[in-house]
C-alpha cells in the first residue's frame, strides 16, 4: 500500500516537470516572448527609468539569459531543494531545506504564494460544493430511469440530458446572470463575487435581531454561490447520469441480480443493496476525469460572475504575460488534477474489494 | 424451417444504416447541413447590396464586384466538394484532388480577385442603387459589418421593433444586425470544428499509432507526453497558447488542433496494442512492408471505428473551444463570431437577450448536433456502450 503511493507520488514529479517545461517552452518560443521590453510595454517613464526598470526585472528574473537557463533557474527557485540564490542572483550552496519560492508577480508585484494562497480556496469550495451535488442529482436521476427503462421518464432524461450536456457554460451563465440577477429582470441573485461586503461582519448562522432577519455569513455565503454552483453542475450531471443509468442496467441484468431476485428479494432491496454498490465502479473512474474539466469550468464561471478565484486568475495572468504567475498556476492545477486521479484510484479500491494495488 | 439468409452488407454500410436510422442524427446532420450552406453562401444571404438590379435596362449584379477573396475561395471549394463527391475514383484519390484543387483555387482567387478595399455601406441605400427598376435583394439586406449610421440607428433594437428597420433579431451596441453577424460567423465554427479536430486526429494517430506498435520505451514515453497534455485542464493550455501567440484564425485552428490530440493518442494505442500481435500484422511485418504501410494501411482501417465516434465529440469540443477562446476576449480579432458576441452581450452596460440568446444558442444547437451523430455513431459501431445498452 505505502509502496504504491509512494510509487505514485515519485510518478508525479515527471509529469509536472513535463507540464512546467510545456508552457515554458510555449511562452519562451511566442514571438516577443517574455523580455523586459515587452513586460514594460506602453508604460509612461523617462529613459532612464525604463532602463532602471528593465535591468531590475533582468537580475530579479534573468530575462537576459537564454531560455532553458531562464527555466533552470525558474526550477531551481521552486523546487524545494536546490542550490541557494544570493542577492545578485548567484548561486552559493546546495541545500534540502530552502523551501519553494515560487517568485514574484510581474502584474502585481507581490509574491505569487500569497496570490494563490487567496485564490485557490474559491476555486476549491466552487469545485468541492459543486461535486456532491452532481452526484447527487446524476445519482437520483440515473436510478429514476433505469428502474423505469423505457419509460417516458427514461426518454425525456435521455434527450434532455445530452441536450443539458451540449449547453455551453457561458451561454448558461450569461442568461442566468441577466434574467435572475439583473435590475432589468428578477433581482434574485448577487450578480458578483461570493460573498457581500456586509456579510463579512455578520454572525455565522442566520438570526433574528431587533433589526429584523439578519441573514448571517453562511446564508449569504450559499446565496451567492447558487448560480455559480449551478452553473458548473449541470454539464457533468448530465454525463453522469446517462454513465450511472446504463452501469445499473448493467448490473440489472446480471447473474447475481436474478439470483436474488430467485430468492425472492424485493425489487427495491436487489437496487439498493446488490446493484448499487456495483455500478458505482464507473462512476468513481469517471470522477478522476470530473475534477480537471470542473477546474476549466471554473474557468469560464468565475470569469462570468466575477469571482476571484484561480480562474479569474489565469486569465488576468495569461493577458498580462506574467510569467512566474502563468507557471505556478499551471503546475498547481496539474497538481490537483494529479492528486484527484490519486483520490479517485483509492476510492476504486474502497468500493470494490477486488481492486487491490499490492 | 429456418431460413437461412446470409447478409452480403459490409461493416461499414452496416454502421452507416445503423447511425442514420435514428430521428436525432438526422436532426444533427440537418442543422450541420444547414450550416454549412449558410457559411458557404453568407454574402448571398446576408448583405446590404442587390444580388440583381436592372437599372435603364442594364441588369447588373453588384453583390458580386464586392466578394471578397475569402467568399470566392469558399464557394469555389464548395463546388469542388460536389465534384469530387461525384467522381468515381477511390478515397485517397479524392482526398488528393480535393486539396490539391482546394490549393489551385486559393492561388487563382489571389491572383484574379480584386475585391475594393473600402465598402461604404451608406452607398446601396442611396440613389443610384435605389433608383432603379426593379432589384432583389438578399434575405437579409444588411453587412454584418453594416452600422446602418445613415438610417439613424442608435444600436440595441430588440427583435422586430417596429421603429426604423426590421431586424429578424435585433442589432447589437453599434447597429449591425445580429442575425447577418451570426450568419457570416458560420464560417468560423464550422472551419475550426472540422479542420482542428482534424490536425488533432493526425497528431493523434501517429502518436498513438507508434505507441501502440512498438510499445515498450516509446509506449512509456508517449504515455507521459499525453498525460502532459491530458493533466493540463485544457481551457488553460489553449488559453496559454492563444494568449502568447497570435490571433490569427488559422493560429486558433493549429493551437486547438495541437491541445486536443491526447485523447484519440489513446484511442489508437489501445487499439493498436491489441493489434499488434495479431496474423495479419505478422505478416505484414514479415513480408517486409515498410512501417507506413503496416501502421496506417494493415493496421489503421481495423481500429478506425472508435476514433470516428471521437472525432465526431471533438468536433463538438473543438468548437466549444473557440466559442470560449472568444468569450473571454481571447479570440479572433477582426471577424464576428458566436463566442465573441457573447461576450459583447456580456460587456454591454445592459443586458439585451437577443444579444446573449441567438448566438448562444447556435453553439448550442451546432454542439448538440454533433453530441448526437457521435452518440448515434457509437450506438452503431459499440452496441455496449449504447443508450439502450441493457434494456432488452
Amino acid at each position: 500500500m505505502i509502496t504504491y503511493l509512494l510509487r505514485r507520488i515519485l510518478l508525479m514529479i515527471p509529469t509536472l516537470l513535463g507540464i512546467t517545461v510545456l508552457v515554458f517552452t510555449v511562452m519562451a518560443l511566442s514571438p516577443g516572448g517574455i523580455s523586459p521590453q515587452a513586460l514594460i510595454g506602453g508604460m509612461d517613464m523617462k529613459p532612464e527609468e525604463r532602463k532602471a526598470l528593465q535591468d531590475y526585472f533582468n537580475k530579479r528574473y534573468g530575462l537576459d539569459k537564454p531560455a532553458p537557463v531562464q527555466y533552470l533557474r525558474w526550477l531551481n527557485n521552486v523546487s524545494p531543494i536546490g542550490f541557494h540564490t544570493d542577492e545578485q542572483g548567484g548561486y552559493t550552496e546546495f541545500s534540502f531545506t530552502k523551501g519553494m519560492d515560487l517568485g514574484s508577480s510581474f502584474q502585481y508585484g507581490r509574491p505569487v504564494f500569497d496570490i494563490l494562497k487567496e485564490r485557490i480556496p474559491i476555486t476549491l469550495l466552487l469545485n468541492l460544493v459543486t461535486i456532491p451535488v452532481t452526484y447527487f442529482i446524476a445519482i437520483a436521476v440515473g436510478m429514476k430511469s433505469a428502474a423505469n427503462r423505457g419509460s417516458t421518464f427514461d426518454i425525456c432524461m435521455g434527450i434532455s440530458m445530452l441536450a443539458l450536456w451540449s449547453i455551453p457554460t457561458m451561454l448558461a451563465g450569461v442568461l442566468l446572470l441577466g434574467f435572475f440577477a439583473n435590475v432589468q429582470y428578477l433581482q434574485w441573485f448577487p450578480t458578483a463575487g461570493i460573498s457581500s461586503r456586509e456579510a463579512l461582519d455578520m454572525p455565522f448562522l442566520p438570526h433574528w435581531n431587533d433589526s429584523g432577519f439578519v441573514r448571517g455569513f453562511l446564508l449569504d455565503r450559499i446565496w451567492h454561490l447558487i448560480l455559480p454552483v449551478l452553473c458548473l453542475s449541470y454539464g457533468s450531471f448530465a454525463a453522469l447520469a446517462k454513465l450511472t443509468r446504463t452501469s445499473i442496467l448493467e448490473n440489472l441484468n446480471s447473474d447475481y441480480a436474478r439470483t436474488a431476485r430467485a430468492k425472492g428479494l424485493s425489487e427495491h432491496d436487489v437496487l439498493w443493496r446488490h446493484v448499487f454498490r456495483n455500478s458505482l465502479l464507473p462512476l468513481i473512474t469517471v470522477s478522476a476525469g470530473l475534477l480537471p474539466s470542473l477546474l476549466a469550468g471554473s474557468l469560464i464561471v468565475e470569469n462570468i460572475f466575477s469571482i476571484n478565484g484561480m480562474g479569474q486568475l489565469a486569465v488576468e495572468a495569461v493577458r498580462g504575460r506574467d510569467r512566474e504567475l502563468v507557471l505556478s498556476i499551471t503546475w498547481v492545477s496539474g497538481f490537483l488534477t494529479l492528486i484527484g486521479y490519486l483520490i479517485a484510484d483509492f476510492c476504486y479500491m474502497l468500493a470494490d474489494p477486488r481492486v487491490s494495488y499490492d | 424451417m429456418i431460413n437461412n439468409e446470409i447478409s452480403h452488407e459490409s461493416f461499414s454500410a452496416r454502421i452507416w444504416r445503423k447511425t442514420l436510422g435514428g430521428v436525432g442524427v438526422k436532426l444533427g446532420l440537418a442543422w450541420v447541413i444547414f450550416l454549412v450552406f449558410a457559411a458557404v453562401f453568407a454574402p448571398f444571404l446576408a448583405n446590404s447590396m442587390p444580388l440583381l438590379m436592372s437599372k435603364n435596362g442594364v441588369i447588373s449584379a453588384p453583390v458580386f464586384n464586392y466578394l471578397s477573396q475569402e467568399d470566392v475561395w469558399v464557394l469555389a471549394v464548395f463546388f469542388l466538394a460536389l465534384f469530387v463527391f461525384r467522381l468515381k475514383i477511390g478515397l485517397g484519390k479524392r482526398v488528393l484532388v480535393y486539396v490539391l484543387g482546394g490549393f489551385l483555387c486559393a492561388i487563382l482567387v489571389s491572383l484574379w480577385i480584386k475585391p475594393p478595399v473600402l465598402i461604404i455601406y451608406d452607398d446601396f441605400r442611396s440613389a443610384r442603387f435605389t433608383d432603379v427598376d426593379w432589384r432583389i435583394m438578399p434575405p437579409i439586406p444588411y453587412a454584418p459589418s453594416d452600422y446602418l449610421r445613415d438610417l439613424g440607428s442608435k444600436g440595441l433594437e430588440a427583435p422586430l421593433a417596429t421603429d426604423g428597420a426590421l431586424h429578424l433579431m435585433g442589432t447589437e451596441e453599434n447597429g449591425a444586425d445580429v442575425l447577418s453577424r451570426m450568419i457570416h460567423a458560420c464560417r468560423i465554427s464550422l472551419s475550426i470544428g472540422f479542420i482542428s479536430s482534424g490536425i488533432a486526429l493526425v497528431i493523434g494517430v501517429i502518436v498513438g499509432g507508434l505507441m501502440g506498435y512498438f510499445s515498450g520505451i516509446v509506449d512509456m514515453l508517449g504515455m507521459r507526453l499525453v498525460e502532459i497534455f491530458e493533466d493540463i485542464p485544457t481551457l488553460f493550455l489553449l488559453l496559454t497558447f492563444v494568449a502568447f501567440f497570435g490571433r490569427s484564425l488559422y493560429m486558433m485552428m493549429v493551437i486547438i488542433g495541437v491541445t486536443g490530440w491526447s485523447g484519440y493518442a489513446r484511442y489508437v494505442r489501445t487499439e493498436f496494442l491489441k493489434l499488434r500481435k495479431q496474423d495479419f500484422v505478422q505478416a505484414a511485418v514479415a513480408s517486409g512492408l515498410p512501417l507506413t504501410s503496416i501502421l496506417f494501411r494493415h493496421m489503421l482501417p481495423n481500429g478506425v471505428a472508435p476514433l470516428l465516434v471521437a472525432a465526431s465529440f471533438g468536433v463538438a469540443g473543438a468548437i466549444l473551444s473557440e466559442a470560449t477562446l472568444s468569450f473571454l476576449g481571447l479570440g479572433v480579432v477582426d471577424a464576428p463570431s458566436w463566442g465573441q458576441m457573447l461576450d459583447q452581450a456580456v460587456k454591454s452596460s445592459t443586458f439585451n437577450w437577443w444579444m446573449a440568446l441567438f448566438p448562444g444558442g447556435a453553439i448550442f444547437m451546432t454542439v448538440f448536433s454533433y453530441n448526437l451523430i457521435g452518440e448515434a455513431f457509437r450506438d452503431a459501431i459499440d452496441p455496449k456502450l449504447s443508450r439502450n445498452a441493457g434494456v432488452n
